[in-house]
């Protein structure tokens, strides 16, 4: 080959990097112009499978289906679609979710409208909703003591999307107003009756809270109130900081007065107390120079059941299911049923928690990959969760993951009652 | 004579000393300027590369005010649309919509993955973090050291090449307080933005803690805009679409 080829060659490759460069690299803002109709969300494949308790109390008192076989297979499809309509400085947000799932035991199907809100922009710092809607509070990472106005949190899943309240609220902002950097007044009304809200709690009511949040010292803080009500009535105040670059702090605290609780004996003898309860949070998140984050969170819950209180439930619901033959129920299984529904069967019904969390940022440097492992520990009865996971997010608008949540604890403890020893998860999420 | 001696002297120290001074601090400032308005919107895509040419990308809309107040709206993949980060300073958050809260962040994450970090993707002004310590004129860029003014800064320090015609940076190097090696930005393709922007319109990452990755930085549409400083604030990040014209 002469020189002049070999050059001339050369100067086609670098023609064709270069214009490859350029394609690689060519951006049009145009593409991404604001539409008045959006409409995206995702479809998940989730399957499942659980080994099961079979002597487990909980279990047996609120799934007892599933306590007659070792193992369960369960294969769930979801679609949740969101969408958005704007005209002008008024919007209307949708997020509605259907889901099928099918075991050994049961198919079940489910569709729900979880929000669907107008906003009213009045200003850039006066804004007005009303519908169905989500308001979040707290700065707690798996447990929010001062969420007053929502649904409660799954811990073992804090970032799953919740079912919102139908709800008015009014938002104002201002910025720079004496030390504070920005002040913020959100108003909200939760009216419930029998047919609207009847979840938050008995009706008729209108359900006044207020947040007042502010920015002072680098530092976010909130004061929260929910009138007496539906619920009990109740006053909060949460705060976050940053105290380096790679360290956050943040705590909930949170007063209800006139609480009421049903409690039971080991011998199935049922005492209602009435209390001020007290539950706060305190928690932190590190970044450590290897990009492992950590968040730590302890969690006293006013309104949960001490150890003793717990084992007492259970002995009793023990009993009470060992006197009833298999399948049927008594009017003693009825009582421990009822007690499950209304608080010792809830996610962490317990008083004293911890909540620890490792997840590492793509480790090997592989890209978009997140292995982590969580534990929440009742600290009065020593049971935990377990969760090894690992989630890929790689390919664009995919999410997998794949979980195993072990739970182990002594009879007559939390987790060491739970239906299951242990639960693989393993979902494809799609976005669109 | 009275008048001849101090004029000598006078002589003497100009000659001692450079024919330019370089003020590092006025250039600095000048590079804030000549890459973005203090206040504007713009729209940015980055991508990130792996070894084997698999591509991610992301789009964001941006909107800054002042020196030290951004947010950054996620506009594609699906996956991600609807996040918003914001900085006010030294405090970061971001908002997930599925979360339906801001919760704070640090600058050191990154919400993307890939080489770009959060402080990359809220950068705010040089001048706001940082402090000239070296300005030197090489023949071809002037050569910045900088400093952090904070222990709560990304990057603690940068080594920046700036380009003497335009005054907008060719290259930087990041390392941390521990003295390591952590980035390296290239500045590339100077465009006409329009209204008296010119500047690069591409910026490459590489860093010699992923090995054989890079991430871009490409820039469009970067305008001049005022907004209140109430959209720079937390409850205002489920709305920053809004500001999308």
């Amino acid at each position: 080959m002469s020189a002049g080829v070999r050059r001339a060659g050369a100067g086609l490759l670098a023609g064709i990097a270069l214009a490859a460069h350029a394609q690689e690299f060519k951006f049009d803002a145009s593409e991404f112009d604001r539409q008045p109709f959006e409409l995206g969300g995702y479809v998940e494949a989730k399957g499942e499978a659980f080994k099961v308790r079979q002597d487990s109390v909980f279990g047996r008192l609120t799934a007892p289906a599933l306590t007659a076989r070792e193992h369960l297979e369960r294969a769930t499809g979801t679609l949740e679609l969101v969408g958005k309509m704007r005209q002008d400085a008024l919007t209307f947000d949708w997020r509605a979710r259907g889901a099928a799932s099918a075991d050994a035991i049961a198919t079940e199907t489910a569709t729900r409208v979880f929000e669907a809100d107008f906003a009213y922009r009045v200003s850039d710092g006066v804004s007005l909703n009303a519908g169905k809607r989500v308001v979040r509070w707290g700065k707690g990472y798996a447990w929010n003591p001062v969420g007053f106005v929502e649904r409660p949190k799954d811990p073992n899943d804090p970032q799953l999307s919740r079912e919102g309240f139908v709800m008015a609220t009014g938002d104002f902002v201002k910025t720079g107003v004496g030390p504070f950097a920005a002040l913020g007044l959100t108003g909200v009304v939760l009216p419930t009756s029998e047919d609207v809200n009847s979840s938050f709690g008995q009706g008729p009511h209108v359900n006044p809270a207020v947040k007042l949040y502010g920015l002072v010292a680098d530092t976010d803080i909130d004061l929260m109130w929910l009138g007496k009500g539906s619920r009990p009535g109740r006053i909060g105040f949460d705060f976050s900081r940053n105290l380096a670059g790679n360290l956050e702090v943040h705590g909930e605290w949170a007063r209800i007065s006139d609480f009421q609780q049903r409690v039971v004996d080991a011998t199935g003898v049922i005492s209602t107390r009435r209390f001020d309860a007290t539950s706060w949070l305190l928690g932190l998140r590190y970044l450590t120079e290897r990009e492992v984050t950590w968040i730590v969170e302890y969690y006293r819950n006013g309104t949960g059941y001490s150890d003793g209180e717990l084992e007492s439930f259970l002995r009793f619901a023990d009993t009470a299911l060992a006197t009833a033959p298999p399948g049927t129920f008594s009017p003693l299984v009825d009582r421990a049923a009822s007690l499950a529904l209304t608080g010792y069967a809830a996610p962490n019904p317990g008083r004293d928690y911890l909540y620890v969390r490792a997840s590492a940022k793509e480790p090997g440097d592989i890209l978009y990959l997140t292995p982590a492992v969580t534990a929440i520990v009742n600290l009065q009865d020593g049971s935990y969760s377990l969760t090894p996971e690992v989630v890929y997010t790689g390919f664009t608008n995919w999410e997998l993951r794949g979980r195993i949540v072990f739970l182990h604890g002594a009879r007559y403890t939390e987790f060491g009652e739970r239906p299951n020893d242990r639960r693989v998860e393993l979902y494809a999420r799609l976005y669109f | 004579m009275r008048i001849v001696l101090p004029l000598l002297a006078l002589l003497a120290a100009a000659a001692a000393a450079p024919a330019h001074a370089l003020d590092g601090a006025k250039l600095l400032a000048q590079v804030d300027r000549n890459l973005e308005p203090e206040s504007y919107e713009m729209y940015r895509k980055l991508i990130n590369i792996e070894p084997d040419g698999a591509k991610k990308e992301f789009v964001l809309y941006s909107v800054k005010k002042g020196r030290d107040k951004v947010v950054a709206l996620f506009l594609s993949p699906a996956s991600d649309k609807g996040r918003a980060t914001l900085r006010d300073g030294d405090n970061m958050w971001l908002y997930i919509p599925n979360v339906g809260r801001p919760v704070r962040i640090t600058s050191l994450q990154s919400v993307t993955g890939g080489v770009f970090n959060n402080a990359d993707i809220l950068r705010i002004d040089y001048t706001a973090e940082y402090d000239v310590q070296s300005a030197e004129e090489q023949p071809d860029a002037y050569l910045l050291g900088l400093k952090a003014k904070t222990g709560e800064v990304a990057y603690d320090r940068l080594k920046m090449w700036v380009d003497k015609k335009l005054v907008t940076p060719t290259k930087i190097e990041a390392f941390a307080a521990s003295g390591l090696f952590v980035k390296t930005l290239y500045f590339k393709d100077v465009k006409d933005f329009g209204g008296g922007i010119h500047r690069p319109a591409t910026v490459e990452t590489d860093s010699p803690l992923y090995k054989g990755y890079r991430s871009v930085m490409l820039f469009s549409q970067i305008k001049r805009r005022v907004l209140p400083d109430e959209v720079f604030t937390l409850s205002y990040l489920p709305k920053v679409e809004d500001l999308r014209k």
